[in-house]
């Protein structure tokens, strides 16, 4: 049934492992830069944030952030090219496979992309700063990594389909992307926000991956909570992605 | 008799209050060379769309090889081939990559699809570019790579959107042979701006315009079609031709008549009258005298009009 998913899914592998010296090195490159200039740079005027030296408090959420940015960024850029420069969907559609089965690609793609660019920059973290963290505490840590990542794949998916033009991409990122990233706790605790805020900050898919993921990693815990609200999210994600898809290829 | 490989009865598309396929009739013969043929937002795109099973349709029925394509999509896809207008050919895959690709979107196994591809490739003269990029390619090897991958999977009908649109006459005349070598195993479906093209491909044309098909038939029997009217050209010698081209335009069977220096055509209302007018020219001074050949683009142009299209 998944005949025409497996092979999209292998076609994008393929691409993905001609040029992965080259993608590791730019996706490494910003989280690391951020690292060292907030991390390093800034770690003797801020001091300990919730009893952690700042450079350990943003680490995990900085291998999140690149997780999720890689699932993100590949699925709408590689649906959106696919789709309105290469025509490659529409030469998928000519064949016997479902709607479906290429949607399901695309997320199965972008969701790879963000476990293997995660796991590559929180590498290049645990190597080369004093990060460290229990190897025990990474299965609870993936419990969030993987739906977070297959929450912003389906994100890309749907920004993807439903946006014509480049710069709209662009927007909604800078807009609605990076904001709900950054104001999810990944540089400050939410403790930071006015009291009335904080529920609503609380209510959001990505505080629940960031606060969550980075409890996960740091000290072990694993929220039921934050993970369930988290893989919601992406179930939900996965179920509109699919179907926006379906009725812009309907059209 | 051969069976009708594609059929549509009625067939309509409406975009909220514009209607790109009106009623739409067609049949188009197994292992038959159809080729399609309108102005810019004629419904070709459309129809084709729905063809292929892109689109659907408001209302009408279609059958491809006998399946409904409403309720057999997945079926008819496995049968049919599609070259698109855009090439869309992967640019991060190699030209054998494109065919292995779409080999397995067709549920084909390695052992099936990779004797096929070397003699594809050999067939589009391809096959020492094998491993290269198809952005490496001219426009030509790149149109013949699309037609290579439509073919992979050994379809029963072949779709052609303009083909050659953008080619060279060198690249055009190749794809041309390519697709006669193809006609009798398959049905061609083929759409095309070029007149000539459908002339020298088709074995029947049809001409739709608004959504609506306004004619088909073999080229003879559209030219044919046209009408009863033959077109003479008359060259006179140096001073005569405006006396013989008011002459020619008293007769009473001359329908028009125009003149360029001492050239003279004339359009008769039919080949009888011929008798009259070289009675008229008894003892002119003609240099010569020929008969103008209607063309498809003169078919086509009579029955689309001559107004340019947004």
């Amino acid at each position: 049934m998944l005949t025409g998913t497996v092979a999209i899914w292998l076609r994008d592998m393929l691409i993905l492992r001609r040029s992965i010296y080259s993608e590791l090195v730019a996706v490494v490159a910003y989280p690391l830069t951020i690292y060292l200039a907030f991390g390093i740079g800034m770690q003797g005027y801020i001091g300990l944030v919730d009893g952690a030296p700042y450079s350990l408090f943003i680490a995990p959420g900085l291998i999140t952030m690149t997780a999720v940015n890689a699932a993100y960024n590949e699925s709408v850029w590689s649906l959106w090219f696919h789709r309105r420069v290469q025509f490659t969907i529409e030469s998928y559609r000519v064949t016997p496979i479902s709607v479906s089965e290429i949607v399901i690609a695309k997320i199965l793609t972008g969701f790879t992309h963000g476990i293997i660019k995660g796991c590559a920059v929180g590498l290049v973290i645990f190597a080369i700063t004093p990060f460290r963290f229990p190897l025990e505490h990474l299965l609870q840590y993936l419990l969030f990594l993987i739906p977070g990542s297959a929450l912003f794949s389906c994100a890309g998916i749907i920004s993807g389909t439903v946006m014509d033009k480049p710069e709209t991409i662009g927007k909604v990122e800078a807009v609605l992307v990076m904001p709900l990233i950054f104001m999810s706790g990944l540089f400050f605790p939410l403790s930071s926000y006015p009291p009335s805020v904080i529920p609503w900050v609380r209510a959001l898919p990505t505080t629940a991956l960031f606060e969550g993921a980075r409890r996960a990693l740091v000290t072990g815990e694993l929220a039921a909570f934050p993970v369930l609200q988290v893989s919601l999210s992406a179930l939900v994600a996965f179920v509109a992605a699919v179907f926006i898809f379906r009725r812009k290829m309907a059209e | 008799m051969t069976l009708p490989s594609i059929v549509t009865r009625s067939l309509t598309k409406s975009y909220g209050a514009l209607t790109a396929l009106d009623s739409f009739d067609l049949s188009v013969e197994q292992g038959t060379i159809f080729g399609l043929l309108g102005p810019n937002g004629a419904g070709k795109t459309t129809l084709i769309r729905i063809l292929t099973t892109l689109m659907n349709q408001s209302s009408g029925s279609v059958t491809i090889e006998g399946l409904d394509t409403l309720s057999s999509g997945r079926a008819i896809r496995c049968m049919i081939g599609v070259v698109s207008q855009e090439n869309s050919l992967d640019r991060y895959l190699t030209a054998r990559e494109n065919l292995e690709l779409h080999a397995r979107l067709h549920g084909m196994e390695k052992r099936q699809y990779k004797g096929r591809i070397d003699d594809l490739l050999e067939l589009m003269g391809l096959a020492g570019r094998q491993t290269d990029f198809p952005d490496t390619f001219s426009g030509g090897m790149q149109r013949r790579l699309v037609i290579a991958r439509a073919l992979v999977h050994q379809p029963r009908v072949l779709f052609l959107d303009e083909p050659t649109t953008g080619l060279d006459p060198q690249s055009r005349r190749a794809v041309w042979e390519y697709v006669r070598s193809l006609a009798g195993s398959m049905t061609i479906f083929l759409t095309t701006h070029y007149l000539e093209e459908a002339e020298q491909l088709c074995d029947r044309i049809a001409i739709m315009d608004h959504g609506r098909l306004i004619a088909s038939g073999s080229t003879q029997e559209l030219k044919d079609r046209l009408s009863g009217a033959t077109v003479y050209e008359i060259e006179f010698a140096e001073g005569e031709g405006e006396r013989y081209a008011v002459l020619l335009g008293a007769m009473s069977c001359s329908r028009n008549i125009s003149r360029l220096g001492n050239k003279v055509t004339v359009t008769l209302e039919h080949w009888e009258c011929v008798s009259e007018i070289v009675t008229a020219l008894h003892g002119a001074a003609i240099r010569r005298i020929s008969l103008k050949e209607r063309t498809l683009e003169d078919v086509f142009i009579s029955l689309t009009g001559e107004k340019v299209r947004e």
